[in-house]
């Protein structure tokens, strides 16, 4: 049932340009007709050879099965699915197939009137065959294959993977478009009779985590783990947070090398991401702390669960990281403030009262992090940043915005906020933005930069408990 | 052979946020920064007491300020877009004289200059409306004969005031160029910016005689001595650097912090030595002179 709502919600998503996903670039069209092809013959039966079950136990329903399928059932399934393609193929069968269970492809004019009252149809089993009837027949075949292979990998990591990042953009050509991966992905959850987050997979993720910590009591998946990656979690009553290896918490703006791997695992090629996995620095540091990203504005569940860190441990610092541009400025603002236009007035007129973060700290990029010029001493937080290719001009819209974000309150001559109004007086100045993938120009990279500033801010505040 | 500067005073805090422009007359020093304030410091006195403060009159902060060479008149450039006119009084104090604002938006003014006798403002726009590319800095000749402007895209135009054309459009800079000045008789034209090196071109010829390197970051402010014998100017590293423009070398180099240094003036001569001022984002205005000898 999950799957199928899910997938209707992503139909809509995918379809109305206002209703995009916060991440998406935009959809080329020109592909939506290209690769229908591959939907189109989806229910042409070829008279398999050999036929193989996707899931026995639940047969002819379309429910959840009568043991609740876990983790370790789900992998089990899958796996024996695989295993028997390979004996398919060791024992050279003339032909593989997998049965699928799908709504997707039923239209409104194959379910006639009756059904079409807004009730859930029933699903239909299809086969895919390898080799089919043509071109198209193998290229759903691979697809469906390299779906399960992919689910396999990331039920076995523990880690969760978005449809669009890590699956779609894998193998774009292969896939053709997003609705493509969609529809398959829904189908084997309903194949299996679980629901698409039991696969590990999501829709277009919003707010991911990653680092040393645990929400307890929860499922195995979510105690007890150095998390890699994982959706922002709504914390239920009675859950509680384990951070005493938590040294600092880290909000940043957006997904960027080498974050982008060590959270989502997000990865146009597989060399990339291996090597930033293994970055000896990246482990060194995110042991020691918690880094969430938003994706741009943050999402209520983000700036709530961020909330809830800072209500469980007060005494960590937290940071944020964001373009030195108008919007990465906004952003920070709506982290700290919610919506800030209405903050410095009057709280209560906040989109959600009291999902706020007083005490996040600004750690970058500013204006000063490119101001350095080459022989100063040439260590990382110092190296040259101003003449490389980051560094861009404003655009007439951020200078607009910059403009309307100085008559905020907060960026106000008497605000809470100078450090803000300053510098987007000094963007205005000189005309320039730069995104925080500039840090990682700098020798080291952006892990290094980081490493460095969260050691001056952490020196900081050690001085003054010192004082204490 | 090098100079010697000595610091006379430093007003610290001089503004609660990054000074952006300071404009001196013969008496007085006028200083604009990111507050909505205009402050105006004694240049006669030892201490540079406070003389007036112009409260409130940007109120999203201010970010050109320019005062008439030979008139007491001044113009200041808010960043909610307006320009306003100020006039020093008989009794010393500055008034507001009248605002620019017709069909303003924000941005569409952005750098400015007063001509000498005070009756012309020049002033480059955001959008380029001089040939596309935003106009980052503006000088007007001492005589009023020219106008030059520098661009994001490298462009720099020296225009005729008479005739309103374009008598040259200089080539050399290829980044942005963030100040241009002339020198005092109009001989020679200063440019400079993201390149780091200062170029100078003869006014006439349009010719490029010299480029001057050292700056290690971008040059934000630029400008000439009352004599023309030397060159002031200020990078976005805060170092500011003084060239002597006879034999093309920097002969001093100082610091005002590490942060952008985005303004730099000489004072008018009134006195046997030179002095000059810094301001940027220290917050701190400091004054230098010539060391006697």
């Amino acid at each position: 049932m999950d799957a199928v709502i899910d997938s209707d919600a992503d139909e809509l998503l995918f379809e109305s340009p206002l209703l995009s996903p916060p991440d998406s670039q935009s959809w080329d069209l020109r592909e939506e007709y290209a690769d229908d092809d591959i939907l189109q013959d989806y229910f042409d039966d070829s008279r398999p050879l050999s036929t193989f079950e996707l899931d026995d136990q639940c047969e002819g329903s379309q429910g959840p099965p009568t043991v609740v399928p876990t983790r370790d059932w789900v992998i089990g399934r899958i796996e024996s699915m695989l295993e028997r393609i390979v004996d398919g193929l060791l024992t050279e069968s003339e032909q593989l197939t997998i049965s699928l269970k799908t709504c997707s492809r039923l239209s409104r004019r194959e379910l006639g009137p009756a059904q079409d009252t807004g009730t859930i149809p029933t699903p239909k089993d299809i086969q895919l065959s390898y080799p089919g009837n043509n071109a198209q027949d193998a290229r759903r075949f691979t697809v469906v294959v390299r779906i399960l292979e992919l689910i396999h990998c990331c039920l076995i990591d523990g880690v969760v993977m978005t449809k669009r990042y890590n699956m779609y953009y894998r193998h774009p050509d292969l896939f053709g478009k997003q609705s493509v991966v969609d529809r398959y992905v829904d189908d084997i959850a309903r194949t299996l009779g679980v629901s698409r987050s039991l696969l590990n997979v999501t829709a277009a993720a919003k707010g991911l985590i990653a680092g040393n910590f645990s929400i307890l009591p929860q499922t195995p998946f979510r105690s007890n783990c150095f998390f890699k990656g994982l959706l922002v979690p709504t914390m239920q009553a009675g859950d509680t947070l384990e951070m005493s290896c938590v040294h600092w918490i880290l909000v940043i703006e957006k997904e960027v090398r080498p974050f982008v791997a060590s959270m989502i695992q997000l990865t146009h090629s597989q060399a990339t991401f291996r090597s930033v996995l293994s970055s000896p620095l990246w482990n060194e540091l995110g042991i020691q702390g918690l880094i969430l990203t938003a994706k741009g504005y943050p999402d209520l569940v983000s700036r709530k669960f961020l909330r809830e860190l800072a209500d469980n441990s007060p005494h960590i610092p937290m940071y944020a990281l964001v373009d030195l541009d108008p919007d990465g400025m906004h952003i920070l603002s709506t982290y700290k403030y919610g919506s800030l236009r209405l903050a410095h007035e009057d709280v209560a007129h906040m989109d959600i009262p009291g999902v706020y973060l007083p005490n996040l700290q600004w750690l970058g990029v500013q204006s000063h992090h490119i101001n350095r010029a080459p022989g100063n001493e040439g260590d990382t937080a110092t190296a040259a940043l101003a003449d490389v290719q980051g560094v861009m001009k404003l655009t007439a819209r951020d200078r607009k915005k910059a403009h309307h974000m100085l008559e905020w309150g907060v960026c106000g001559e008497h605000g809470s906020e100078p450090t803000w109004r300053a510098e987007l007086q000094r963007l205005l100045m000189l005309n320039i933005k730069a995104e925080m993938q500039i840090l990682d120009e700098l020798r080291g990279g952006l892990v290094s930069w980081l490493s460095y500033q969260l050691e001056v801010m952490q020196g900081g505040s050690a001085d003054d408990e010192i004082l204490f | 052979m090098s100079k010697q500067y000595l610091t006379l005073h430093t007003l610290s805090g001089a503004h609660p946020s990054d000074i952006f422009a300071l404009a001196p007359t013969p008496k007085s020093i006028l200083s604009a920064s990111g507050s909505s304030t205009i402050h105006v410091h004694d240049t006669t006195q030892a201490d540079f007491p406070l003389l007036q403060s112009l409260e409130g009159i940007h109120p999203l902060g201010i970010h050109h300020l320019a005062t008439a060479r030979d008139v007491r008149r001044a113009a200041s450039a808010g960043f909610e877009g307006k320009v306003k006119i100020w006039s020093e009084g008989e009794d010393g104090a500055w008034k507001a004289n009248g605002e620019i604002s017709d069909q303003l938006k924000p941005g569409d003014v952005w750098a400015i200059a007063l001509s000498a006798d005070g009756k012309y403002l020049a002033s480059s726009s955001i959008n380029g409306k001089i040939n596309g590319s935003f106009g980052m800095c503006i000088d007007l000749s001492r005589d009023g004969r020219f106008t030059a402007s520098g661009h994001e895209n490298g462009s720099i135009y020296v225009f005729d005031n008479d005739t309103g054309r374009l008598t040259h459009s200089l080539a050399g800079l290829v980044k942005p160029v963030r100040s241009v000045a002339f020198s005092p008789n109009t001989t020679l034209l200063a440019a400079a910016g993201d390149s780091r090196t200062i170029a100078l071109y003869d006014v006439k010829s349009g010719e490029q005689i010299a480029n001057l390197a050292g700056h290690g970051s971008w040059v934000l402010t630029l400008d000439w001595s009352d004599t023309g014998e030397y060159l002031l100017s200020g990078s976005h590293e805060g170092k500011a650097r003084i060239w002597r423009i006879e034999t093309r070398q920097c002969v001093a180099t100082h610091s005002h912090g590490d942060k952008p240094l985005w303004t730099a003036k000489w004072l008018p001569k009134s006195t046997r030595s030179e002095m000059f001022a810094l301001g940027g984002g220290n917050n701190a205005i400091s004054f230098y002179r010539e060391a006697a000898g």
